[in-house]
């Protein structure tokens, strides 16, 4: 089946789902006090609009902040990790470990000690994010190719030269990939801090809609943050592809 | 022999630092590693907080049940998906799409379909276990070599002997993988939405020990459930293992 | 001309032995070996006999034991790329370089600036057939194209001494003559010592002025043939034929014991 056919039976499958939606809420299948009509959804959304910006951006720019903290963390930690083999193997075992650790456990601990606010937000999305990259980084920095290394030792390459000329771009495929996850992860990071602490942000207000029972509020600011949350992810993905082009 | 000492080394130093960092800051917020049995103690003797074995059953509960759900149907979106080779090209990319939104976006909605009960924990977790095992699934079935397949169909095995001799086996490794993901995201599921929202379970406990500032029995409780999780990981890693290695 | 600048490589009775799990070994047992200016001699024996050991010894990669490696007359104490430069059997290109980018590496290191680099690799690439596969990456060449490539990134460093573990060891039958006789035409162009290992008999009849055959492990010197056969070589003359009876007669004794001690 070529692709085009299937983008085809993509678009048709879900607009057949949205109208089955509908329909079963317009027959009373539904209750629309718990599942509201795509109509009444796409209805709240420009209403929405108004209070749901300044909160968007309040938690996409606490986002980035803490992913920016994470990979500035994590990466040198990952390439550290990863290179040297004592350490890897003696350290590794407990950041499998916290890796493990439901990270929800110390977030309520976070909002104790910084308050209720920015901090705890950033805090948490750096907290969330920087074991995917610390653990594919590691991973990336121990699967370099040691004959690439001997052939620049072969050739009378300083330290400095080997780590700039062959460890780094052969690691550069995995630092991207590290990045790349753990965005999804720093974003849950920062809805987890919303809703749990502080009155910022759309994991706060998607909170208050739920208590509310304002059903097609709720739905819009989901599809609304999930749609963001789809193209933050995929556009560093293109980025990725063009760099990591010689795999 | 080494590698242990380091590692003991490692956790000592740690949490040597931790008792140092922590006497030297307020109390309230900052619990040393030295007042953890005795917050234990009090945890567990009931006196200050909800009593914790009924928690503990409840939690569990929803979380086999979340488990439960996200195998059953993991298991059979994936084999459908994965065996009948067109609906697979169309519907994987839109369950990939899934993958990348943060899934904590769908708890509110939950909460206000299921209310506070279990029952919005149990969906929450299954919403989150099932998607690891549908993956697994399809990645198995896509890695089972072509040459065992046209070995099983050139000694005359119809496609249900396939399925069950060559197919089975040869995915049961990847499988086992993904199960186990699947439960440590339904234990991370059922336990988001305890802390989120919730009037009973090990995180409900969790956070009404936070709001009444017990910091220390707080953190008794998450070296608890920390310890919990990561066993019954471990234990999964350990079945998966075994399989691998049966199946290999 | 002095003693030292008679001979560029001395090898003068190394050992290495290693430490394994189940007790030391010793790969490499007083080997002597003086190689003479512009010559090609191959190391010839058995797997584990050593012979990649030699080279890497040579190569200033590994460190022997006992014994000591004289490079134009200096003691060896590590990586020499102004003299010594190697191409092993894994041609180990860098796969985000271009093929251009990669013959270059070596005059990178040194600071060349990336004109005279860019010049000296296509004059390097032109006549190994591979004009216009310069801004290629390695995953777009054959095993061939890219073991080329690597050993153009030898030459690239213009050291008087190349030094070859099992360069065409991963390629086809016909890739392997077909490398093996572009070689040939390298070494009367460039006039280079070089040092080749290879545990086929073909290739070291067809390439070298002079054979050193290994014993098993642990290595030594067992026998040195003389080549002096005039190139192109016939390979089905009756001289080559008796040379390989000869080379198969000591080769298959420690072919045997090599078998034996693993089995």
């Amino acid at each position: 089946m070529g692709r085009l056919a299937v983008l085809r039976w993509q678009a048709l499958s879900v607009a057949v789902a949205f109208l089955a939606w509908e329909a079963a809420v317009r027959v009373g299948l539904l209750d629309p006090l718990f599942v509201p009509a795509p109509s009444m959804v796409l209805h709240a959304l420009p209403s929405l609009a108004a209070e749901a910006l300044p909160r968007l951006l309040d938690t996409f720019g606490t986002t980035a902040l803490g992913y920016a903290i994470a990979a500035a963390v994590g990466v040198p930690a990952g390439l550290l990790l990863g290179s040297r083999r004592l350490l890897h193997d003696v350290a590794m075992p407990y950041v499998v470990a916290l890796y493990g650790v439901p990270k929800i456990l110390i977030l309520p601990w976070i909002a104790l000690v910084f308050g209720i606010g920015l901090s705890t937000a950033v805090l948490s999305a750096a907290v969330f994010a920087v074991f995917p990259i610390v653990v594919l980084v590691a991973a990336g920095a121990r699967d370099v190719d040691p004959t690439l290394v001997t052939v620049a030792v072969s050739m009378g390459a300083t330290r400095g030269q080997i780590g700039r000329k062959v460890l780094l771009p052969a690691v550069l495929p995995s630092v991207l990939t590290g990045l790349r996850i753990a965005m999804v992860f720093a974003i849950l990071g920062v809805l987890l801090a919303e809703m749990l602490a502080g009155h910022r942000g759309m994991g706060y207000l998607m909170q208050r809609q739920a208590m509310a029972f304002k059903a097609p509020e709720l739905f819009a600011s989901t599809a609304i943050v999930s749609a963001l949350s789809v193209s933050v992810v995929a556009v560093p993905l293109k980025k990725k592809q063009r760099l990591g082009q010689w795999r | 022999m080494k590698l242990w000492i380091g590692r003991a080394v490692v956790l000592v130093v740690a949490l040597l630092a931790w008792e140092v960092a922590a006497s030297m800051l307020n109390p309230i917020l900052y619990v040393g590693p030295s007042r953890l049995p005795a917050a234990l103690g009090r945890v567990l003797s009931v006196r200050y907080l909800p009593p914790l074995g009924s928690h503990l059953w409840l939690t569990l509960g929803e979380v086999v049940a979340a488990f439960l759900l996200a195998v059953a149907s993991g298991l059979w979106v994936g084999f459908v998906l994965g065996l009948q080779k067109t609906l697979g090209r169309i519907y994987e990319p839109l369950l990939a799409v899934l993958y990348a939104v943060p899934s904590v976006i769908w708890y509110p909605s939950l909460m206000l379909f299921f209310g506070l009960g279990p029952a919005s924990k149990i969906a929450f977790g299954f919403l989150l276990g099932f998607l690891p095992v549908t993956l697994s699934v399809l990645a198995g079935i896509r890695q089972v070599p072509e040459s065992l397949v046209t070995v099983a169909v050139s000694m005359g095995a119809g496609p249900g002997a396939v399925f069950r001799k060559v197919m089975l086996p040869a995915m049961a490794g990847t499988l086992a993988g993904g199960l186990r993901t699947g439960l440590a995201l339904s234990v991370v599921g059922v336990l988001v939405g305890e802390v989120l929202g919730a009037r009973a379970g090990l995180g409900y406990v969790l956070t009404y020990a936070y709001g009444l500032l017990m910091t220390a029995e707080y953190a008794a409780l998450v070296v608890i459930v920390a310890a919990a999780v990561l066993t019954v990981d471990a234990l999964g890693a350990l079945v998966e293992a075994r399989v691998r290695r049966w199946a290999d | 001309m002095t003693a030292a600048e008679a001979a560029p490589i001395v090898v003068e009775g190394v050992s290495k032995r290693y430490q394994t799990p189940s007790g030391a070994v010793t790969a490499v047992e007083e080997v002597s070996l003086t190689v003479r200016p512009g010559e090609f001699v191959s190391l010839l024996g058995p797997s584990g006999c050593g012979k990649s050991t030699v080279l890497l010894m040579i190569g200033g990669l590994v460190r022997p034991d006992a014994g000591r490696i004289v490079i134009e007359g200096e003691p060896s104490s590590g990586p020499n790329p102004k003299k010594v430069a190697l191409a092993f059997q894994d041609p180990g290109l860098f796969p985000w370089r271009t093929a251009l980018d990669n013959v270059g590496f070596g005059l990178e290191l040194q600071g060349l600036p990336a004109a005279r680099r860019r010049e000296i690799a296509l004059g390097l690439l032109e006549p190994m057939g591979l004009k216009g596969f310069e801004a290629k990456y390695p995953r777009e060449l054959s095993g061939g194209m890219r073991q080329r490539v690597a050993i153009a990134r030898a030459l690239a460093l213009d050291t008087p001494i190349l030094l070859m573990d099992e360069p065409f060891g991963a390629l086809d039958e016909q890739t392997r003559l077909l490398m093996g006789e572009w070689l040939v035409g390298v070494r009367r162009r460039t006039r280079r010592t070089i040092v080749f290992v290879t545990h086929s008999l073909q290739e070291a009849i067809a390439l070298s002025d002079r054979i050193v055959v290994m014993t098993a492990r642990p290595g030594r010197v067992k026998d040195v043939i003389e080549v002096p056969l005039p190139f192109p070589r016939d390979l089905g003359s009756p001289e080559v034929a008796d040379l390989r009876a000869k080379l198969w007669g000591q080769v298959r004794e420690e072919s045997l014991r090599a078998m034996e001690s693993s089995a």
